[in-house]
């Protein structure tokens, strides 16, 4: 790995050295691009790190966890974010700029879903599916011993939320909420039941490796709105609140605001730098299923779209 | 825990004893209808009597951290200098290990020195081991250096390698200095010693935020992190070696006219080494420990490659690095202990400087060829070995193919011992439980232990965690049953085969430093997540003190006493009984306590399985910022150690009076 | 303990430490021992209070180039008392006199600095420092001292052949076997030339015959170089192999202070008769005891007075007449009556 890494470095240094050493940056001090433990974002995160310092800038890559960057952004410990999902941190994302500290740097690109998940095999057993209401009656295929005769539903980690003791309440399935502890414990168990066609009823989210590489499809529940978590009235059921779906929604960037004024260029192309969908899918792809490394993926992607992330930094192009 | 003493000589003596306990038994049954018949307040804390300390806690840190000052000076100023002086050595370090030194970044890059080359390290490691030790050491450390190149590890572990050495020195150096300082003023040791307690049970996810808070992201926060978490084991041994020392020999540095500090450096040390080295053994191997946790909060390296393997699902992959770190520990032990050993019995002059020499040679040449041969610098990854895909397909046919019976031991253990165990503990209410401890703690140990025990019983209900914590308990005393029923019987078999000894030492060195997540998510694939898969990797875990204080203890039976016995003509079995057992019992009874020591501190890795406990809490509240219960929950995973440390201490100490002897 | 039991230092030598009325209790209220008045010092009154009286009102003169040995059973506070002289233990009350001068009133430097150039000490263990070499061990003090790495060697490769170790300079402590070990321990007592030699049970960890041989190593040391030694043991034959002197200790007191033939001859108490009880008086009484003043000018066969009558056992049973005795030069100071001899070699067979 080493080699192909320093053959392409050196390769791409003697071609660009002259350009890139045109443009001086507004200033020395350190970026931190803030990096959660998930693999989009290990990789896009890569790829802005890759640009930035192509045009001289002074970056740091600072691990943060996802829901506890907020007081890191507003005190300027952590600058820039790549990714920040809706369906997580929807409320903390817009207090937080609505603090005048943090900057809304707009959209990465991709739609993040999140929501019960199955494998397409699982269809035979609950023909009603994806609808949610099949659920009801065929809880018991989903059943595991101790939960019996209740099915199983394999939560997210507890810290990551989500509403499922109060979604399954409201909307009365008969069905018993197992945390896992991790995501890599999560889709362990998607990877065992599904090596033996077994049943098993989770939290997918994506972008992610899973959804690409095992067959199966979201359960359908009544679409989300602001009003199903807040206003018990809404929905199917009158007297509770979260009788619907999770949230789906936009991934965006954000910033600490005063590096606004420090490195305005650095923003700019921070603003500029987008990738699909499908982008994403196969970076991440690349990482998690074909075990490459994240620093060769970004630096074969920076590569490969050289001209389109110039584009992005024409404010360094002078 | 506390059903150990009745065993324990101490309680045969007679009708009276037993009658006792009957009585106890029954009070306390008496304590369980009446705690039912009272008010709910005293059954489930109402929400409102709990004290908010988890917020005063994070507000205070908080405060302490941003807007505290010293003299002027914001404390934040003052942790953020330290955190980046510290950062300056890992740094180099890691460029003359890892990275090399390049310069620019991006499409800028440009590569002015390689790292060491693998061969050279490898090679140069390899030769001070054989001289300071032999030809056996010196292949172990060749071969562990080939592992690590081979299977493509050799960078991460680098990088690995760069962090543990800082941690280790820094561990030993101001453990030895916290150590010599709390001997030495024998007033300030207890309060010390209480800290320490406290910092080696309060699981390390409850202080990775207050430390992320004071020295910001990156490296230096995991530095401190694990430098904190492998500190008082250090302590421990620096107090217990130098307190070792005959007072003969303090005597001589007196007589002799030594100086404070000639009679610390001439004397004392050297004379305390053999003991220093064991608190060294334990800091490397929890150092190393720390490694997947720390890679968690940005230190990279063989720990960041386990977790990136399992997150893709490649347990393979994911066991070849945590080999990785298992290589490193043994290699990393084995040679500090030599050493410790040479200086201890005065071997000098094993390593010449012709050697030193010899070693400079050993890493410029490879290094130095690296510009020309790339293989020098990285194994080219078209020739790694890997046996992850063997590995992976192992998994998979246990998971095609015997899943089913798998499956119903699950099923039937969860269904019949530990879900109604757990029912059981979160029925009980707080207050039964407080005057029961206490009660127990007032047999044991009179009126201080029913105090203590009491006290932090309290501390667990006041902050609100008493259910929590009861779930903890459920957990930790299967786990440590579990761990006792295979390790103890294990180790007093293994005891009588002094030939197992290296092997078994081996699989136990295994055991600790192999990342529990290693075998955690394999077995979430077989077991689900929940409780059951959490029981297995802490029984794994906690098993590693069983076997080995079993060991110990059958080992040091005083060999009069089992010619004594052979004279009277005691069977095997009854000299068994009657003779190691009540002999080996205070060791035997000092492993039980570092057992249920393990299995707590492996709650929280316990937590990524999805378990419902005071470990899910500390994770919970690390994976949401929030300082205050991490840390508030930490403590009481603390409270709970601390009692059964209390407890089995003051059994022990009966089961000692008993046997007339002080064990260990 | 009356004057009668308590022989003092040779007069013809000047006394260079003194012992004044030392005492050591143990125990909690060691300060308030000081208040206490006489009576309420008495055994009974302190064992009421929780105290130990290790050493009670310890008094003595010790004489230049003397072998002064503490002598009781264990427990009685012998280590307690040499640790006081030294310091190493700080006694609750009395003054310890060097040439005149109260080392328990020396700051901890001044202290450290008598210690270091003129005392040395053997101790019961040996309390080698085990990651050092023999001669390593034995250059410590003078490392201590501040000399210089190879004078310092050199000295202590010329103690090495004076304790009989040439040859295992390089030994590890754990390679000898428990008398090397002692020789260490004796050698590097010796190595800053110090004028007090204090030893604690030196031989008592080592069996009869390598016991034997460092007492003679002992005695020959004493010979080539008088050193003031204050030596304890609870061995009598060692006592009375090396002593001039005799303390003998109970519970905390010295009960008497005398030759070994005062104790046998004029034992103090009953427990110094059961103490010397075994030992033949022909072992310990010496001729000059049993001598007639008049003096025998012609007589053939002659006894040095110093001698004990056990050792000129063989001239005694050879012949038949009187014997004259000599001083040490030589000259006839009186005459031995071989009847009366005799009788005391009788004695306690
Ligand atoms: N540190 C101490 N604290 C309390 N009591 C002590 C202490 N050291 C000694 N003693 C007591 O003082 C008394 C004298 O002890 P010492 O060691 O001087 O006796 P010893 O004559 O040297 O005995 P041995 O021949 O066994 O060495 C004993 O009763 C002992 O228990
Ligand atoms: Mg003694």
């Amino acid at each position: 790995m080493k080699t192909t890494f320093l053959a392409t470095t050196a390769a791409a240094a003697a071609l660009l050295a002259s350009q890139a050493a045109a443009f001086e940056p507004e200033s020395g001090e350190t970026i931190k691009l803030m990096q959660a433990d998930w693999t989009s974002m290990l990789v896009d995160t890569e790829i802005l790190n890759i640009i930035l310092s192509t045009y001289g800038y002074d970056v740091e890559k600072v691990i943060a966890d996802d829901s506890a960057r907020y007081p890191g952004f507003e005190n300027g410990d952590l600058t820039i974010a790549l990714e920040t999902w809706q369906t997580t941190q929807d409320k903390a994302f817009n207090a937080s700029v609505a603090t005048g500290k943090v900057l809304d740097m707009g959209e990465l690109g991709p739609q993040a879903r999140e929501d019960w998940w199955y494998p397409a095999y699982m269809e035979e057993q609950c023909p009603g599916l994806p609808d949610w209401t099949a659920l009801k009656d065929c809880a018991e295929a989903f059943s595991a011993p101790e939960t019996a005769p209740k099915g199983r539903y394999l939560g997210a980690p507890v810290s990551w939320g989500g509403f499922d003791e109060e979604r399954i309440e409201a909307l009365d399935l008969p069905f018993e909420v197992v945390h896992a502890g991790t995501d890599a414990a999560m889709f362990a168990e998607l990877k065992a039941a599904y090596e033996r066609k077994a049943p098993i009823i989770l939290w997918v989210y994506k972008p992610h490796w899973a959804p690409s590489v095992y067959e199966g499809s979201f359960v359908e529940f009544p679409a989300y709105e602001d009003a199903c978590y807040s206003d018990p009235s809404w929905g199917v059921n009158p007297d509770m609140a979260y009788d619907c779906g999770k949230p789906q929604g936009w991934i965006k960037k954000m910033a600490w605001a005063e590096g606004e004024e420090i490195w305005p260029c650095a923003y700019e192309i921070t603003r500029n730098f987008t990738m699909d969908a499908d982008e994403v899918g196969q970076l991440v792809y690349e990482v998690d299923v074909e075990g490459r490394d994240v620093d060769e993926v970004a630096m074969e992607w920076a590569t490969e779209n050289e001209s389109k992330w110039r584009e992005w930094a024409a404010c360094a192009a002078d | 825990m506390a059903d150990t003493s009745p065993t324990s000589p101490a309680h045969q003596a007679g009708r009276t004893g037993a009658g006792r306990y009957a009585a106890c038994a029954a009070a306390v049954a008496a304590l369980f209808v009446l705690a039912l018949l009272l008010p709910p307040a005293l059954r489930d804390l109402p929400p409102a009597a709990v004290v908010p300390l988890a917020d005063w806690t994070g507000d205070a840190l908080n405060w302490f951290a941003r807007e505290a000052s010293i003299a002027g000076l914001p404390v934040s100023g003052i942790t953020r200098a330290v955190a980046s002086a510290a950062q300056w050595p890992i740094e180099a370090l890691q460029v003359l290990l890892a990275d090399g030194w390049a310069k620019g970044a991006g499409f800028n890059r440009v590569q002015i020195a390689p790292p060491l080359s693998w061969a050279g390290i490898t090679m140069a490691a390899a030769l001070l081991a054989w001289r300071i030790s032999g030809r056996g050491l010196g292949l172990l450390t060749l071969g562990a250096g080939l592992y690590l190149a081979l299977f493509g590890l050799w960078t991460s572990a680098m990088t690995t390698l760069a962090s543990v050495l800082l941690c280790v020195i820094a561990a030993l150096a101001i453990g030895l200095g916290i150590g010599i300082r709390a001997y030495r003023t024998p007033s300030v040791e207890p309060a010390v010693r209480a800290v320490l307690n406290v910092m080696q049970t309060v699981p390390i996810f409850s202080y990775l935020l207050p430390t992320l808070l004071l020295f910001g992201y990156g490296p230096s926060a995991a530095l401190f992190a694990t430098v904190v978490y492998a500190l008082p084991p250090m302590v421990h041994a620096t107090v217990l070696a130098l307190r070792a020392v005959p007072a003969e020999t303090l005597e001589l540095a007196k007589m002799s006219g030594c100086s404070r500090h000639q009679t610390l450096w001439k004397v004392e040390l050297p004379v305390a080494v053999p003991r220093l080295a064991i608190g060294l053994n334990q800091v490397v191997m929890m150092t190393l420990n720390m490694v997947i946790i720390a890679s968690m909060i940005g230190a990279g390296g063989l720990g960041y490659d386990v977790l990136r393997a399992l997150r893709r699902l490649d347990f393979g992959a994911g066991f070849e690095a945590g080999m990785g770190i298992v290589v490193l520990a043994v290699v990393l032990d084995r040679l500090t202990q030599t050493a410790a050993r040479n200086r201890a019995q005065g071997r000098t002059g094993l390593w010449t400087r012709r050697d030193s020499l010899l070693a400079l040679a050993l890493l410029a040449v490879p290094t130095a060829a690296s510009l020309a041969v790339p293989a020098l610098a990285a194994w080219p990854k078209a020739l790694t070995l890997t046996t992850a895909p063997f590995w992976n397909g192992a998994v998979s046919v246990i998971n095609t193919h015997f899943y089913d019976a798998l499956e119903a031991v699950r099923a039937s253990v969860l269904i019949h011992v530990m879900n109604p165990l757990r029912d059981g503990l979160a029925a009980l209410p707080w207050l039964a439980g407080v005057l029961a401890l206490a009660l127990a703690g007032w047999r044991l140990g009179g009126a201080r232990l029913a105090g203590l025990l009491a006290g932090l019983s309290l501390f667990v209900v006041l902050t609100g965690y008493w259910q929590a914590a009861m779930g903890s308990v459920y957990l930790t005393l299967l786990a440590v049953l579990l761990a006792l029923a295979v390790g103890m019987p294990f180790g007093i078999w293994a005891a009588g085969r002094p030939g197992l000894r290296h092997g078994i030492d081996l699989v136990l060195d295994t055991l600790q430093t192999l990342p529990t997540l290693v075998y955690l998510l394999p077995a979430v694939m077989l077991f689900r997540n929940g409780d059951f898969s959490a029981l297995i990797a802490i029984a794994s875990y906690a098993i590693a003190p069983a076997v080995r204080y079993a060991m110990a203890g059958m080992q040091h039976v005083p060999s009069e006493r089992l010619e004594a016995a052979a004279m009277a003509g005691c069977s095997k079995w009854q000299s068994f009984v009657h003779v190691r057992l009540p002999a080996a019992l205070p060791t035997l009874l000092l492993g039980v306590n570092q057992t249920v020591m393990m299995a707590l501190s492996m709650l929280v890795i316990a937590a990524l399985v999805g378990t419902r406990e005071l470990g899910q809490d500390v994770f919970t509240a690390l994976s949401r910022g929030e300082t205050g219960p991490g840390i508030v929950a930490g403590l009481c995973v603390a409270c709970i150690a601390l009692s059964v440390d209390a407890i089995l201490k003051s059994g022990a100490s009966r089961a000692a009076r008993h046997q007339g002897e002080t064990h260990v | 303990m009356s004057d009668l039991h308590h022989r003092p230092a040779p007069a013809d030598r000047p006394v260079v430490l003194s012992a004044r009325s030392v005492w050591k209790v143990f125990g909690e209220d060691e300060a308030a021992f000081r208040a206490r008045p006489g009576p309420n010092r008495a055994p009974a009154a302190l064992e009421r209070d929780g105290l130990v009286g290790a050493v009670q009102e310890a008094s003595f003169d010790i004489a230049r180039g003397e072998v002064f040995v503490i002598m009781g059973l264990s427990g009685s506070g012998k280590s307690t008392l040499l640790r006081c002289l030294t310091r190493l233990i700080e006694p609750t009350e009395g003054e310890i006199l060097y040439h005149g001068e109260d080392i328990l009133k020396l700051p901890e430097k001044p202290l450290a600095e008598l210690r270091r150039t003129r005392m040395g000490m053997v101790f019961q263990h040996f309390a080698l420092l085990p990651n050092r070499t023999v001669l390593g061990n034995i250059a410590f003090p003078l490392e201590v001292q501040g000399m210089a790495r190879a004078e310092a060697e050199a000295r202590a490769r010329a103690l090495v052949e004076v304790v009989g170790l040439s040859g295992r300079e390089d030994r590890m402590p754990s390679q000898l076997s428990g008398g090397q070990q002692q020789r260490v321990g004796i050698a590097r007592s010796l190595a800053t030339d110090p004028e007090f030699w204090f030893l604690d049970e030196p031989f008592s960890a080592l069996d009869p015959l390598i016991r034997a041989d460092l007492q003679a190593e002992v005695l020959r040391l004493q010979r080539e170089h008088q050193r003031t030694a204050i030596f304890v043991t609870h061995d009598l034959d060692e006592a009375i192999r090396l002593a001039d002197r005799i303390a003998i200790m109970e519970s905390g007191r010295i009960v008497q202070i005398g030759t070994a033939e005062d104790l046998v001859t004029r034992p103090a108490t009953d427990y110094v008769r059961r103490f010397v009880a075994k030992v033949p008086p022909a072992k310990v009484i010496r001729v000059a005891s049993l001598m007639s003043a008049e003096v025998m000018p012609d007589a053939v066969e002659t006894v040095p007075a110093a001698s004990t009558i056990a050792a000129v056992a063989p001239r005694l049973v050879a012949g038949s007449g009187p014997l004259a005795v000599t001083d040490a030069s030589g000259l006839p100071v009186g005459c031995l009556d071989r009847q009366t001899a005799l009788r005391t070699l009788a004695e306690g067979v």
